[in-house]
């Protein structure tokens, strides 16, 4: 009850914020509306399956570049075809990606995947003509529910129409998860992560369901990595490189894995740290490296592992 | 009829009330009595962190100055440092520094694939942003010819530019050329502008190698047995970090410049750590738009090469005035701005001052072009021993202006090379 409620209070305040909230703080939570539904997705392997992915920035490159190559070379304007071109295209790679990675498990895994993110960062390097190379692709603004919206200021349009759209991506892909991780096959996956062989004797095809999951997370990601062009204006190589996956596997420590809405929330706590640290000390990758040491000896269930720890009677459920 | 974000949010059934009560609504005239806050994007980390490092010192020491001299129209100068890095997170820094830290102007941006981003979104936010040493051009073609917030830095490769002239000049038996360039845009841009340069002057060289190695790269063996190979009469590099001086100790080791010539169009970036132990005379060596050691240089280089050594123990690199001068030709638009009154100008007021100004920087007079991009000139040479430092400098000392060496506004780049009288 007290979860729900908590929930019903963020949302609201996510909904009123337009309008209570500096622009800047508005502006920074367009990154953690996408990366939240990146992270939604990356949890679904990583907290339900038990697959950690290093390479998860290739699917949000995959999302990022889809939307900017339309916009570039197809004069594609739509939000909508976007997001839905981030997805196929997503979905597209993902097939075989996932079918060479989910034969592994623990760091052949995680090292396969790192590797598949670092031939998609050098694709995009090297095909100057088709990526922009290492200066990229512009990522104009985008119409959305075919509004165009090219009159209103970046700024307005950003913490405006903008803002609720993404609000409205993370809540449909938020109510999506949540009805794939308490359907049979989120059980499925669930089991799979906590006894593969019990699984298998059970009757679950273990790879197929992992290789289902690796697909649901590449979508997730992809689509968050079109909502991520926008803001920026413009898609770089490093949104695939090695480092970004890192910090995906940070923000879903620093929430917590074992909860739904860890990820989100470590997502959340990321962005707005990153911002004040970076401002305070210049070497705030030192203070990020100190933080990320102290969750995993600490508290390796994360922020929500805290929450968790100090309402015994309401442990997260996952 | 364009539909601000309040418009929109009532449109959305909040109502002018809760628009109204918005937190950020602070009057717009709390600073003027205050300190002008100048934002600064300055890369701190990795392979490019000395060339931010020098970009910061340089207007670090500016900032000084000005405020023992009584700061801008009365006002002292207070800077705000934000970490440029990859064009997500600087877009951000960027914002921050004019929503939130409210300032005046911001300064900085080195690298292009950042400052490609910054553009658009400097445009959007109404405040003027000088560029040190980033540009918007994609390749070598303008992508925002004509700003209104956004001044930008002299083209990527008129350091190549200048190198091929001076080629043509010292170099005239060469007949075979390498290059070894970083796998990206300045890298590939420099290599193809030096090559068309070569040939626009009449020089028949023939390019028998290209390399690029990956930028960050700190092991050149394989690439140097393949320039060795290839026995070309001459080597050009646009390398301008800490590869230059790996490549040029490697190149010792096997005795490469004893067969070759050397063109080194932007190593003066690290001029400091070519060491003579291992950097031959006779090259023809780049230090973009400042030479710590001038000997025609104006008493203020002197002053920021003497005390730039006293504070840091380092001959500051060209970084610095790049810096120095965005920092400055500000402050000389504000007060032209305020047209010899101490009321505090508008943005848009200082900005139509910095069109066409020119005010004295570290390494001399240098100037804004009408469409928002440096000019300056470019200094280059054959390197030396005859010197008092440990490391090489040049003699004779060359100087060419971007008026000679930088497309003219709304040109293309070769197209207006092929149009030279040779």
């Amino acid at each position: 009850m007290t979860g729900g409620l908590v929930l019903i209070l963020a949302l609201l305040a996510i909904v009123v914020a337009p309008w209570v909230a500096p622009t800047y703080y508005l502006l920074l939570m367009l990154p953690f509306m996408a990366y939240a539904v990146v992270l939604l997705g990356l949890n679904l392997l990583f907290g339900y399956t038990g697959l950690v992915s290093f390479g998860h920035a290739l699917f949000i490159g995959i999302g990022a570049y889809t939307g900017a190559f339309l916009a570039a070379h197809l004069t594609v304007r739509s939000m909508e075809v976007f997001l839905v071109a981030a997805a196929i295209a997503g979905a597209l790679v993902a097939a075989p990606v996932a079918a060479l990675c989910v034969r592994y498990v623990k760091i052949y895994f995680g090292m396969l995947t790192l590797a598949f993110g670092m031939v998609f960062y050098t694709f995009v390097l090297k095909f100057y003509r088709l990526t922009g190379g290492d200066e990229g692709l512009p990522f104009p603004r985008p119409a959305l529910l075919g509004f165009p919206l090219d009159a209103m200021p970046k700024t307005d349009y950003l913490v405006g129409p903008y803002y609720y759209y993404s609000l409205a991506v993370l809540a449909v892909a938020t109510l999506g998860m949540w009805r794939v991780v308490r359907s049979p096959f989120g059980l499925c996956l669930k089991t799979i992560r906590d006894n593969p062989a019990k699984a298998e004797t059970l009757g679950i095809g273990v790879t197929r369901y992992r290789w289902y999951a690796f697909m649901i997370s590449a979508v997730y990601a992809s689509v968050g990595g079109a909502l991520l062009g926008p803001p920026t204006g413009n898609v770089d190589p490093t949104l695939a490189y090695w480092t970004h996956s890192g910090n995906l596997v940070f923000m879903t420590l620093l929430g917590g894995f074992s909860s739904f809405f860890g990820p989100v929330l470590g997502a959340f706590v990321f962005i707005y740290l990153q911002n004040w640290v970076m401002s305070v000390v210049p070497y705030w990758r030192l203070i990020f490296g100190a933080i990320l040491a102290v969750i995993v000896i600490f508290a390796p269930g994360g922020l929500m592992g805290l929450f968790a720890r100090a309402r015994p009677a309401e442990v997260a459920r996952g | 009829m364009q539909t601000s974000r309040r418009q929109f949010l009532k449109l959305t059934g909040a109502g002018a009330a809760a628009a109204a009560a918005r937190l950020e609504a602070a009057p717009a005239f709390a600073q003027a009595a205050g300190p002008v806050k100048i934002g600064v994007l300055a890369i701190r980390a990795g392979i490019a962190a000395p060339v931010g490092t020098a970009g910061l010192r340089g207007t670090e020491w500016w900032a000084d100055r000005v405020n023992k001299a009584g700061g801008i129209l009365g006002r002292p100068v207070q800077l705000v440092v934000e970490e440029e890095s990859n064009p997500k997170d600087t877009v951000e820094r960027y914002r921050k520094l004019i929503l939130q830290d409210k300032v005046e102007v911001v300064l900085g941006g080195i690298s292009t694939g950042v400052t490609l981003a910054l553009g658009p979104v400097a445009e959007d936010l109404g405040t003027p942003w000088l560029s040190w040493d980033g540009t918007t051009q994609k390749g070598v073609e303008e992508t925002m010819p004509n700003p209104k917030w956004a001044f930008k830095s002299v083209d990527n490769e008129v350091e190549a530019i200048a190198a091929g002239i001076l080629t043509a000049k010292y170099f005239k038996g060469v007949k075979t050329v390498a290059g070894i360039n970083n796998d990206y845009s300045y890298g590939h841009d420099c290599w193809q502008s030096y090559l068309a340069v070569l040939k626009k002057l009449g020089m028949d060289v023939k390019p028998v190698l290209d390399l690029f190695p990956k930028l960050g790269v700190t092991d050149f063996t394989s690439h140097i047995a393949a320039i060795q190979k290839a026995k070309p009469d001459l080597l050009m590099t646009s390398f301008w970090s800490g590869d230059a001086t790996i490549l040029m100790k490697q190149a010792a080791a096997v005795g490469l410049f004893k067969t070759m010539k050397g063109v080194f169009t932007t190593a003066g970036g690290v001029h400091d750590s070519l060491k003579k132990e291992f950097t031959p005379e006779g090259l023809l060596l780049g230090y973009n738009s400042m030479y710590f050691d001038d000997p025609k240089g104006s008493a203020l280089l002197k002053q920021f090469v003497r005390e730039h050594k006293a504070r840091y123990n380092e001959y500051p690199p060209y970084e610095c005035d790049h810096a120095y001068f965005c920092a400055e030709s500000y402050k000389a638009a504000a007060e032209k701005a305020a047209g010899g009154s101490r009321q505090w100008p508008a943005k848009a007021q200082v900005v139509k001052a910095l069109e066409g100004i020119e005010v004295e920087s570290l390494s001399g007079k240098r100037s804004w072009r009408e469409d928002h991009v440096q000019m300056c000139n470019f200094f280059q040479g054959i390197t030396t021993h005859k010197n008092g430092y440990d490391f090489v400098t040049v003699s004779p000392l060359e100087v060419i202006s971007t008026k000679q060496a930088m497309k003219p506004a709304g040109t293309k780049l070769f197209d207006w090379i092929n149009g030279w009288k040779a």
